[in-house]
């Protein structure tokens, strides 16, 4: 019996075939090319659902299969690895692709859009390289498809090449990007330079090695190895960083909205941004030796998440609300991580993984009701004309609000217990912990100030009094997705297994390899063993469990009802401008844009200039100084023949006399 | 004998030509240079060698003969190949063969001419990565100067002459420091050496190394020697602050002699360095680590500045060329398998790539007659699948993975990280790699504005789809360098062969 | 009674004072030539003087050719001179003055 595990590859092949059949001969294929791309990822969900029940079944899989590179001292190879963590995130990639594919049936062809056979093509490749990445044994083969998967976001958002601000973004996606995998670049080559070793799992991985040089007392470059480990693991988060949108590396992602909805979608719920948070997950083992990289991780994490959730405040478009909304919901999985909540970590980029993808279909579907139009403003009174979209949205919303029952309330009241019971012990961390409460409440307006704006109130515009009508291929992901969002955070129940008894979490015990044998140093509990972490409770677990909770939830319905108040009615205003200066500062997303296009276009550029002018004038100059010289100095000579005869002669006769003055004086003659 | 048959058949192809109708002269040309191609793929599936050449390597394809006697020194006609050369052979005939095609459009005057030299190029280029003895070598290295200087100085742009004269007169300055330091190092070698035979040198240099000669002390006539080929083969790779003629030869020279340039002669530089000054005197090597790295680090940084700072298409690439080379200098002064390996890998990687991507500016340039940035923008709505090929090439550049120069520049960090040449040598590494970075600046920062955004152009030329034969050498090329980047062991294993015995030699002990 | 060797000498170095004079300060072409032919007889009389107090012929032989040699001269050098009056109507020799930078 051939194992499920041989098939692992084709997960990501499918969707690379999908690429190379959607570009050589998408023009004449119907569709041009979307029932090749959708064909593929129904292929790679079911062979990644295949994939879970076999590990659900105890078996886990972690084999080299090509070698790259081979060196005497290490060989660098592509291997497939397959546990709980991958085997779970292959399932929502290859679920989030699919739907992604058929709802793009609704969204791009529906326009006649022309480029379509460049769009399937582009989005088979960057469903390929999440999948490729997912499946990554080895450090250096997740950092390949990291970058491919830059370089599809790249393609994608820059899909209107005609427009100017689409290539514009994408450009600054890619090279803000590049600009966090330079550091992971460093990580990776010197966590192999270090340890010799780039797997993720087994006695050989880089983590085990890291572990015995720090018990042993190494030392390299002159550094322990406690401190280099922390270099390291930070150097590979700089990549981390930059992918996952975290301060201050996010400026990309809201820009990045110049995409195409569908890939916004595909970017924030599955693939590029979720690709940063991912690979912390897999590599956990490594940070958790560190306490100064998962503080640095938690901290990051908390503070984009409020950094974020302000600024989605006070924006006007669907889209860029939504983009401030990733981000600040990455920052909490970084939180999460970071305090050692890994489960809670995992969770939530599940969880985000479906409404995420929901809302952004969802605003995908109001895109094409109002005719593409974008601003909220223009919006208004769709609930009555679309009621799946309406209805699907709202589930996401919730999700997204942290509103129970919904699964984004579960897995984000996980994320702030965990920092809580931990600040608790450890003061610090509770000044993350505030962030990523304070943010709740923010959460909880925007997500419902989009609602109001968008679904409720009177129709503002001629679009939104009659809009355009939906499709089955647009209503069906929604529906799926709207399911996933309301159901998902039934996964893990934490707290009521804490209150009530009842054993419902599944993740934690699938990430604790309770289903599984083997993937030794790579469970949850050993992660925990491996932090260290104290964790201190406001009385017993019980209290603090509560207390956690009803403030979460009490500040998730306060924003959310402060944007019931000011914008459920018939004639909403925009209450923001009343916030003043503090307005323009947030719409200006804290000048950060400015900066890093200063750093960029002030700073970058004129220093090259001044290189190039200092290469044109000293460097070249020297060289043609030389030549300036040497002619200059032939100049001189060549005057010696004036073309008169009589001078020659006489140059001959006063040679000749100074030959023979010479000679004599060097034979002696004149002693 | 097929070495021989190698460069037989390019110089006969010259010759025929050049007698040829103009008419007819291209198709002839790349008719003639298919059996190179063939001939260096075929020793590419046969190769048996083993090792390195200078160092006791099993060569392939080796052939020896008498030449001349000149005094107590015999001079042998004396070819072979070991993983290093042949790589770079088979690289040398495939661009020929493309640049040959890539000509079809732009050359429009005494095309017997043009292609009789370019063969004439290949033969010389071929000649240098082949020859084992020193002065047939240098016979092949300068004679690359001669046709490379005909086709700036004849076909090239509007300032051609001063490019030519430029590039002529730099190299071969450089080519005399470095003839005058090997003879002397040859004569110091006294009575160790009887012949010119690379191999028999560098047995004797690191087997003791010279005497004492011309009053100057063994040690310090070996440092000098070293710095003297040093800085003779940093003019042509080029490195900091030896690169000016680079950007000016490129800018004027026509699209398959910049394709040649970039994709050819700078790799003479790289493989000079390593044949002479990286095997034969690894001492010096050991001694020099922090310049010779600081130089690296310097031309990387600066060279990516530079090209950032550019408007001209040509002048970009030329530009990060430089940087390029830079990696290879990190590489090889790391000596260690992945650092030589990775630096000898990049060569190839580079030549592919730069390749492709002067060849994409020559399609853009000839659809457009202009390759200033600010004339144009949205190119890619005219012509989509040359800029298609443009975009990839570009990624290329930048070390995307699954292409080659990912994997020739991961090669090189890795082994510079891991060297134990200097204690700086992983600052060294993270300081050159920001060069990724920058890479990525300026190239997306120039097909931003010129492939993207609505169409606009600003000269008077109505754009046409590029024809096949402008873009099938572009395919052919980005198909080599995602084969090599999905699979380098296609080269690499060769690589890391005749690379090891140059490591072994390493003062320190290398490894990683 | 013969003339001592020290006046052919004498004779043949004030010959070639005078030629040499003309050829520094002549500007007319035919005087320039003319002067030429003078420093070629003084060296002819070296030649033969010293010839006949040695006592052998080869000076003299190499007399015979210098002026063979001088004839040649005379007969280029006067077509040159030729030359240079077509094409300037003058015997000047300073006035042509276009082989140079």
């Amino acid at each position: 019996m051939v194992s499920a595990f041989e098939f692992a590859p084709a997960i990501a092949l499918l969707p690379l075939a999908a690429f190379v059949v959607a570009l050589v001969f998408g023009n004449g294929m119907p569709k041009k090319g979307a029932y090749a791309g959708i064909l593929a990822t129904a292929g790679s969900l079911l062979l990644s659902l295949w994939m879970f029940a076999t590990v659900a079944g105890g078996e886990v899989y972690n084999e080299g299969l090509y070698d790259w590179a081979i060196g005497d001292e290490i060989t660098f190879h592509f291997g497939v690895l397959i546990d709980p963590l991958s085997a779970l995130m292959l399932v929502i990639v290859s679920l989030v692709a699919l739907l992604v594919h058929i709802f793009s049936l609704g969204y791009m062809n529906a326009e006649g859009e022309t480029g379509l056979r460049r769009y399937y093509a582009e989005l088979g490749l960057f469903t390929f390289s999440m999948l490729a990445f997912v499946l990554a044994d080895n450090l250096l083969m997740a950092f390949m498809f990291f970058e491919l998967v830059g370089l599809c976001s790249y393609l994608l958002i820059g899909f209107w090449f005609r427009t100017r601000s689409a290539p514009s973004a994408a450009k600054k996606a890619f090279l803000v990007t590049r600009f966090g995998d330079y550091f992971f670049l460093i990580g990776v080559v010197g966590i192999g330079a270090t340890f010799g070793t780039l797997t993720f799992a087994g006695d050989a991985s880089f983590v085990a090695e890291a572990q015995s040089a720090i018990e042993a007392g190494e030392t390299f470059h002159g550094l322990g190895a406690e401190t280099w480990v922390t270099i390291l693991g930070l150097l590979v988060l700089g990549g981390v960083i930059g992918k996952s949108a975290q301060f201050p590396l996010h400026t990309w992602l809201p820009d990045a909205m110049e995409g195409p909805t569908t890939v916004s979608a595909l970017i924030h719920a599955a693939t590029m941004v979720a690709a940063g948070v991912y690979l912390v997950a897999r590599m956990f083992g490594f940070y958790a030796q560190s306490p100064t990289a998962l503080a640095i991780i938690a901290f990051v994490g908390g503070f984009t998440a409020l950094f974020a959730a302000t600024m989605g405040v006070v924006k006007d478009d669907i889209k860029q609300v939504l983009a401030y909304s990733t981000i600040s919901q990455y920052g909490y999985m970084m939180l999460g991580l970071g305090v050692g909540g890994y489960v809670a970590g995992v969770f939530h980029l599940m969880n985000h993984a479906f409404f995420k993808a929901l809302l952004f279909l969802g605003a995908g579907a109001v895109i094409i009701l109002m005719h593409h139009e974008q601003d909220m403003w223009k919006m208004g009174g769709l609930k009555d004309r679309a009621p799946v979209a309406y209805y699907t949205f709202l589930a996401g919303s919730l999700a997204l609000a942290g509103i129970v029952p919904f699964s984004g309330f579960w897995s984000k009241d996980e994320i702030l217990y965990d920092a809580l019971i931990l600040g608790l012990e450890e003061p610090i961390f509770l000044a993350a912990y505030a962030m990523g409460l304070v943010a709740v409440f923010f959460t909880g307006f925007y997500t419902f100030r989009m609602v109001f704006l968008t679904f409720h109130g009177n129709p503002r515009s001629e679009a939104a009094r009659d809009p355009h009508p939906l499709g089955m291929n647009v209503k069906i992901p929604l529906i799926v997705l709207g399911v996933l969002a309301v159901v998902a955070g039934a996964a893990n129940l934490a707290p009521v297994y804490k209150l009530a008894g009842l054993d419902i979490t599944f993740l934690e015990h699938w990430l604790d390899g309770a289903y599984t044998d083997g993937m030794e140093g790579m469970t949850y509990h050993e992660y925990s063993e491996m932090t260290g972490y104290e964790t201190g409770y406001i009385g017993s677990e019980t209290i603090t469990l509560l207390i956690g909770a009803a403030l979460s939830l009490g500040l998730a319905f306060g924003g959310a009802g402060l944007a019931y108040i000011l914008y459920n009615v018939p004639e909403p205003k925009a209450h923001t401008e009343n916030l003043g200066s503090a307005r323009t500062v947030l719409r200006s997303n804290y000048y950060q844009d400015e900066v890093q296009v200063w750093i960029a276009e002030g700073l970058t550029l004129p220093v090259a200039r001044m290189a190039d002018r200092f290469d044109q004038s000293v460097i070249d100059g020297v060289v043609n100084g030389v030549s300036s010289v040497s002619l200059f100095g032939s100049g001189g000579m060549k005057r010696l023949q004036t073309g008169v005869v009589t001078n020659y002669a006489a140059l001959i006769v006063l040679g000749f006399i100074a030959l023979v003055v010479g000679l004599g004086v060097y034979g002696g003659w004149f002693v | 004998m097929m070495i021989e048959a190698l460069i037989a058949v390019a110089l006969a192809g010259a010759l025929v030509t050049f007698v040829a109708p103009n008419r007819i002269a291209g198709k002839l040309a790349f008719a003639i240079s298919l059996v190179p191609v063939a001939i260096s793929l075929w020793m590419f599936a046969t190769f048996d060698g083993s090792g390195n050449a200078l160092i006791d390597g099993e060569l392939a394809f080796e052939s020896q003969m008498e030449w001349i006697q000149l005094g107590d020194y015999a001079i042998t006609w004396f070819v072979g190949l070991d993983g290093i050369s042949l790589p770079l052979v088979v690289l040398t005939t495939i661009l020929v063969s493309l640049a040959i095609m890539s000509s079809w459009t732009p050359i429009d005057m005494r095309e017997s001419q043009f292609y009789g030299l370019v063969l004439f190029i290949e033969a010389n280029l071929i000649g240098v990565f082949v020859a084992l003895d020193f002065f047939v070598w240098f016979i092949f290295w300068e004679a690359v100067l001669i046709p490379m200087y005909l086709l700036i100085g004849i076909w090239g742009g509007p300032r051609r002459k001063y490019a030519a004269i430029k590039f002529f007169v730099y190299t071969n300055v450089a080519s005399l420091v470095m003839f005058g330091s090997f003879i002397t190092l040859v004569f110091a070698l006294g009575d160790g050496v009887s012949s010119f035979a690379l191999p028999e040198i560098t047995e004797a240099m690191l087997n003791g190394g010279p005497e004492s000669f011309a009053g100057i002390g063994a040690g310090t006539l070996t440092s000098l020697v070293f710095v003297a080929m040093f800085l003779g083969f940093a003019v042509k790779v080029p490195v900091v602050p030896f690169h000016t003629w680079l950007p000016d030869a490129h800018v004027e020279a026509p699209t398959p002699a910049s394709v040649l340039l970039a994709g050819v002669l700078l790799k003479m530089g790289t493989y000079a360095l390593l044949r002479f000054n990286f095997t034969m005197f690894p001492d010096q090597v050991s001694q020099f680590v922090v310049p010779i790295a600081a130089i690296a680090v310097i031309s990387v940084i600066y060279g990516a500045m530079l090209a950032l700072a550019q408007t001209d298409l040509k002048r970009i690439v030329a530009y990060s060329s430089v940087s390029s080379m830079g990696y290879v200098i990190l590489g090889l002064v790391a000596y260690t398998q992945f650092g030589v390996g990775g630096a000898t890998f990049q060569m190839v990687s580079h030549g592919l790539i730069s390749g492709l991507m002067f060849m994409a500016v020559g399609v853009i340039y000839n659809a457009t007659h202009t390759r200033i940035v600010t004339d144009m923008s949205g190119m890619a709505d005219r012509m989509p699948i040359a800029v298609g090929v443009l975009i990839a090439g570009a990624f290329g550049y930048m070390g995307l993975p699954l292409m080659s120069g990912f994997a020739a520049e991961y090669f090189i960090f890795f082994g510079a990280f891991g060297s134990e040449a200097s204690t700086y040598m992983p600052l060294f590494t993270g300081l050159a790699m920001f060069g990724i970075v920058i890479v990525a600046g300026y190239l997306l920062f120039a097909m931003q504005r010129t492939l993207f955004g609505p169409f606009r152009l600003e000269t008077d030329y109505e754009i046409r789809r590029a024809p096949l034969h402008d873009v099938a050498p572009m395919f052919v090329l980005l198909g080599l360098i995602i084969a090599l980047g999905v699979a380098p062991e296609l080269i690499f294993e060769m690589i890391t062969d005749a690379v090891d015995p140059i490591v072994d030699l390493a003062a320190f002990g290398g490894d990683a | 009674m013969t003339v001592e060797i020290h006046y052919y000498v004498l004779l043949s170095a004030a010959l070639f004072c005078i030629g040499l004079f003309g050829v520094l300060t002549r500007r007319n072409a035919l005087m320039f030539l003319m002067s030429v032919e003078i420093m070629l007889n003084a060296a002819n009389i070296n030649l033969i003087a010293f010839a006949f107090y040695h006592g052998n012929l080869s000076g003299q032989v190499f007399a015979l050719f210098t002026m063979a040699l001088a004839a040649a001269e005379v007969a280029v050098g006067l077509g040159i001179i030729l030359v240079l009056y077509r094409n300037f109507r003058d015997v000047d020799v300073t006035v042509p003055s276009a082989m140079r930078w």
